[in-house]
């Protein structure tokens, strides 16, 4: 019966793998080569001077910030999303009052699942312009016009958001977060739908609280969506590239003021493009891919669970 | 599944869980305890979030009719004159072009990923082979590092394909068609390799002995029976590479003033924004995100119990 | 590679401004006269040489495709397509082609790496192309063959005869000229001439009169001073004038050269402390320090703030949200105390730089594109469509009517004589600048000191390239 295997096994993988490798491996690999030398990026020109970018990328405040402000978003972002996301779902497919209709959604769960979605469907292009707006930073702003007409916030000193050093960061995030959610909701309101009911209604039966339903019922059995959320949020995390580089201020890229909204992608493309130091860029590179692998290889450690059937 | 049964009861329930008070047995209340503070916070904060969500769309789409002065001068503003100029200019500013190439574009990346990815996860959940497993984790490697690591080389890899195979090129359809799909592989096998995993293999094995040939098997048998990850992967690309700013703004220059604009519709809203920066045409970058906007919005509100029942089946596997 | 920064992000000339090597200077000025005609440099292909026909100087054929790449700013890129047209009148039948753009690097640096490159282009704008890295990788054409070649208005004279002083120095790199800057532009304060008739404020003279005006302003209820937060380099004008007017020109030669002595200098200090009078006196428009130069113009032009910084493009830039009635006026940075430069003296350069890459298919085309440019009547096309001045020495036709702002330029210009300065540190010294701009940041958000300012200034001297 698999006597024809091997020729079935190599037609179906010698052309994703094939591609795969020229597009995508084979670049990532070359990025390791440029991070040896002192290329400029705009020339074909470039010297081999070994690990002399490695040194001197970690003497480099400006990195190091980044590299911290990176771990952050990887942390905070795929918490909070995911929190909200779970919040929601919970709220919105058994959330409901429990009276003879069982378990249930809150009131217009339907209009909350389609509205939440929405921002994911915008592109990151709208997102940037359309919270630059939002976080401007005197009345014509969306949120200072708010604050300022509710009277929070005074007309002469509005707040500044995305160029405030301690929460510029943390306006991204909101930014990265708000379009996020309705996304994890839909997937965890899907798995919660596929929990049978009669569990939860077995353990209310037993005098369970709803908070306890959620912790002891729901999230154990969503334990696989969470771990879907997070491997796709961690690498959305990495990648704040086009918020950051238009949101916040600063010379070349954003990542102000003064670096306090530094990330790895932005640091490396002002020194790619703007400074014309392209090896020491691919050299940051290089650190991120490491930093990346061994932070993927411990969560997913970490995370393994032992599947749940039902 | 059900949602409008009781389970316990087998009446028909009610989805609003207000308008059944009369029916309402009393002992049932003891499993409510808090559920009112609760209702009304959870309410709260549900209809707080439609508002953060629905209220900046609103404000998008309004800003359209505004003009510039009334765009600075106060958020409450509201326009004076409603009026389409503003839609013209962003429209004149090539929106429409925009929109078309990124369909292609999609079109073409979305059948490919979905192909080759289904195939090469298959293979590797399926079949036990001499470096399964390296090749598994190679591809999943692949899914942890931002794109912009490989960008440079990348774009020097896309220019040489381009001298070889001039449609595979810079600014080509195809050629960005390919990155895409290299590009998506990691988390689509990643997530379909564990979906066929969990696919009964006695279907499977029952074709082998009807005498189904690999291939065929994979075609007819478990294709139709994954379908339900499939279409959840596939809309989990969708919205990936929609989003894709970084690599068609690399890739997809214009590599002479003849050479025809294809840019992406992300990369080309920044284009009209910077234009908007230079020219102060807010209105007319607000009218160009209003276009951007609404057809996916339609798109998506018309299709939404696909996506969401997509999603759902995902997790039922 | 394109960026999604450029977005929104903008200066016409900061970059343009600032292939300045500088100024009054000996040494650039000699270099490129020593430069002769013709280019020595043959590592990228033959450059074209002065043939003797006054019309056609560079051999120019209409068989060749002109392929021209245009910096759509603040200027737009319909001025080009005038010299486009003169370009195809002359040239029968020549195929131009033309592309407006915001993003020069992004659809200019994949076009230079695979080596087909357009054969002029404006290299401006928040995403040009670093001029010194172009010349170090050999990509730009010498352009001392179109000083040589004859003026198309009057052939007995050549074009370098006709340059404004400075034009060629501002385009030369590691002594030869690599770039026309087109466009003459100057840095200082913007008012509404009308809002001070109206209040009956006068025009202030000196830095003191200066800060007690933006008193009496605030006590009339409108913020004194604006400034394109997000972009801290716009604030930078008024400090490095400030500073260039207190030290003198060898200071801003040495700040240019990122010499760390220069930041020991008082007048560094002094300049910066008397700008952050405007903090002290809490005179800055709400939300400013946030602002991208779009927001904070139009708020300015609104008539919520009295003051802002930026080069002349302004007028232009702001052409769409300007009240008829404003009355655009420029003003220089006004003067301190013991200033070594006189009152008069400002930040002034040459900007857009136009090049001609070296590896372009049409180097003649190029060159004769750029010759176009210097005649009377292109020059007035563009001063009546983008609203500023260009290099061009008497460039203007009678019949062309400035704008007031472009007016009350050409008037300061005309004032400071021979006295103007520039800062060249902005494009040629990036790494240096970004440090700066980062220090400017925190200074206008008052989260340092001046003296503190000074210091990170003179540390950053280190980031010399």
């Amino acid at each position: 019966m698999r006597h024809r295997k091997t020729p079935f096994i190599f037609g179906f993988l010698v052309v994703p793998v094939a591609l795969y490798i020229l597009l995508v491996i084979w670049p990532y690999l070359q990025t390791f080569g440029y991070s040896l030398t002192d290329w400029s990026g705009a020339s074909s020109e470039m010297n081999f001077i070994g690990l002399d970018n490695y040194t001197k990328l970690f003497q480099d405040s400006a990195f190091l910030g980044a590299l911290q402000h990176n771990l952050l978003l990887l942390i905070v972002l795929p918490l909070a999303t995911i929190l909200l996301a779970l919040f929601f779902a919970f709220m919105l497919n058994v959330g409901g009052k429990s009276g003879t209709g069982g378990v249930q959604g809150v009131r217009g769960s339907a209009f909350y699942k389609v509205v939440f979605f929405f921002p994911q469907v915008l592109s990151v292009a709208i997102l940037s312009v359309l919270f630059q707006g939002v976080y401007r930073t005197d009345k014509g702003g969306l949120l200072n016009g708010v604050l300022i007409a509710l009277g929070i916030v005074d007309e002469q000193h509005p707040w500044d958001f995305a160029s405030n050093p301690t929460f510029g960061l943390w306006c991204i995030m909101g930014v990265i977060v708000w379009s996020g959610v309705g996304f994890y909701l839909v997937l965890f309101s899907a798995a919660m739908q596929s929990i049978p009911k009669d569990i939860y209604e077995a353990a209310m039966l037993d005098g369970a609280k709803r908070g306890t339903t959620f912790f002891k019922i729901t999230l154990p059995l969503l334990w696989e969506s969470i771990q879907t959320a997070w491997v796709y949020l961690a690498i959305a995390a990495m990648d704040a590239f086009a918020l950051v580089s238009t949101m916040t201020p600063g010379a070349y890229y954003g990542g102000g003021p003064d670096h306090h909204s530094e990330i790895m992608a932005t640091l490396l493309m002002r020194n790619f493009i703007t400074f014309g130091k392209a090896g020491y860029a691919c050299a940051m590179g290089v650190v991120i891919f490491f930093i990346t692998l061994v932070l993927s290889v411990v969560s997913l450690r970490v995370t393994r669970r032992e599947k749940i059937e039902f | 599944m059900s949602t409008n049964t009781d389970a316990t009861t087998g009446i028909p329930a009610q989805r609003n869980g207000g308008n059944d008070e009369p029916r309402k047995p009393v002992k049932e209340q003891r499993f409510a305890d808090g559920g009112g503070v609760l209702n009304v916070f959870s309410h709260g904060f549900l209809a707080l979030w439609a508002v953060l969500i629905i209220g900046p769309l609103i404000w998008i789409i309004l800003g359209s009719f505004k003009n510039n002065a009334e765009i600075g001068d106060s958020a409450w503003s509201w326009p004076s004159h409603w009026g389409f100029d503003a839609f013209t200019r962003a429209w004149n500013k090539g929106i429409g072009d925009f929109f078309v190439s990124t369909v292609i574009v999609l079109a073409g990346s979305l059948t490919l990923t979905m192909l080759l990815g289904s195939m090469a996860a298959y293979v590797l959940a399926r079949y036990e082979f001499r470096g399964n497993r390296v090749i598994y984790y190679f591809f999943v490697a692949g899914a942890m590092f931002p794109v912009y690591l490989a960008l440079v080389p990348l774009f020097f890899m896309m220019k040489n394909l381009g001298t070889v195979i001039p449609w595979l090129g810079l600014n080509q359809y195809a050629g960005l068609i390919l990155v895409y799909t290299a590009y998506s592989l990691p988390f689509t096998v990643f997530f379909l390799h564990s979906f066929f995993r969990s696919l009964p293999s006695a279907v499977h094995e029952a074709a082998m002995i009807d005498g189904c040939s690999h291939t065929r098997a994979f075609f007819q048998v478990m294709v139709p029976m994954a379908k339900s990850g499939l279409i959840s992967v596939f809309i989990f690309n969708v919205l990936g590479q929609w989003n894709q700013y970084l690599l068609p703004l690399t890739l997809m220059q214009q590599q002479s003033s003849s050479d025809p604009d294809r840019s992406m519709l992300a990369q080309g809203l920044m284009n009209l924004a910077q234009q908007s920066g230079y020219a102060s045409d807010f209105p007319g970058l607000f009218a160009g995100m209003t276009i951007a906007m609404l057809p996916v919005l339609v798109v998506y509100l018309s299709f939404q119990r696909q996506v969401q029942a997509g999603l759902t089946s995902a997790t039922l596997k | 590679m394109g960026s999604a920064t450029g977005y929104n992000r903008r200066d016409l000339f900061k970059r343009a401004a600032a292939i300045t090597v500088l100024a009054a200077g000996g040494t650039s000025l000699l270099a490129a006269c020593a430069g002769g005609s013709g280019s020595s440099d043959n590592k990228s292909g033959a450059s074209p040489t002065l043939g003797g026909d006054s019309k056609n100087p560079f051999g120019v054929k209409a068989s060749d495709a002109l392929d021209v790449v245009i910096f759509k700013g603040g200027y737009g890129d319909d001025y080009a397509k005038v010299f486009e047209d003169a370009y195809k009148k002359a040239y029968a039948g020549a195929n131009v082609s033309h592309l407006g753009t915001q993003e020069i690097s992004g659809k200019l640096q994949p076009r230079f790496n695979a080596g087909s490159p357009p054969d002029v282009f404006d290299n401006s704008g928040a995403q040009a192309m670093k001029a010194d890295v172009l010349v170090s990788a050999d990509q730009l054409t010498d352009l001392t063959v179109l000083l040589d070649a004859p003026y198309l208005d009057d052939p007995s004279k050549k074009i370098r005869d006709v340059l404004l002083p400075g034009t060629i120095e501002q385009g030369t790199i590691n002594g030869k000229m690599y770039s026309l800057n087109y466009v003459y532009t100057v840095f200082g304060l913007w008012y509404s001439a009308k809002l001070f008739k109206d209040k009956g404020w006068a025009v202030p003279k000196t830095w003191d009169e200066f800060i007690t005006l933006c008193g009496t302003i605030k006590a009339a209820g409108i913020a004194p001073f604006a400034h394109q937060g997000k972009y801290p380099y716009y604030a930078n004008y008024i400090i490095f004038s400030l500073i260039a007017k207190q030290g003198g020109q060898e200071l801003v030669k040495k700040i240019n050269a990122c010499d760390a002595s220069a930041w020991d200098d008082p007048a560094v200090l002094a300049g910066v402390t008397a700008f952050n009078k405007i903090m002290e006196g809490d005179f800055l428009l709400p939300g400013t320090n946030g602002m991208t130069h779009t927001e904070s113009q139009t708020a300015w032009c609104q008539g919520k703030a009295a003051f802002i910084p930026s080069g002349s493009w302004l007028e232009n830039e702001m052409l769409d949200s300007t009240p008829a009635d404003f009355d655009m006026a420029f003003l220089p940075v006004p003067s301190l105390p013991g200033d070594k430069l006189a009152a008069t003296a400002l930040w002034a350069g040459a900007g857009e730089p136009f090049m001609v890459p070296s590896k372009a298919k049409n180097k003649a085309g190029g060159l004769e594109f750029l010759r176009m440019m210097l005649t009377k009547d292109g020059s007035s096309k563009f001063v009546a469509t983008a609203n500023s001045l260009t290099v061009l020495k008497d460039g203007v036709n009678a019949d062309v009517q400035l704008k007031p702002g472009t007016k009350s330029s050409a008037v300061a210009v005309k004032a400071a004589g021979d006295v103007t300065f520039s800062f060249s540190f902005q494009d040629l010294q990036t790494a240096f600048d970004a440090e700066v701009e980062n220090a400017t940041n925190e200074l206008v958000n008052k989260r340092i000191s001046p003296a503190e300012w000074v210091a990170r200034g003179k540390a950053a001297t280190a980031k010399k390239v």
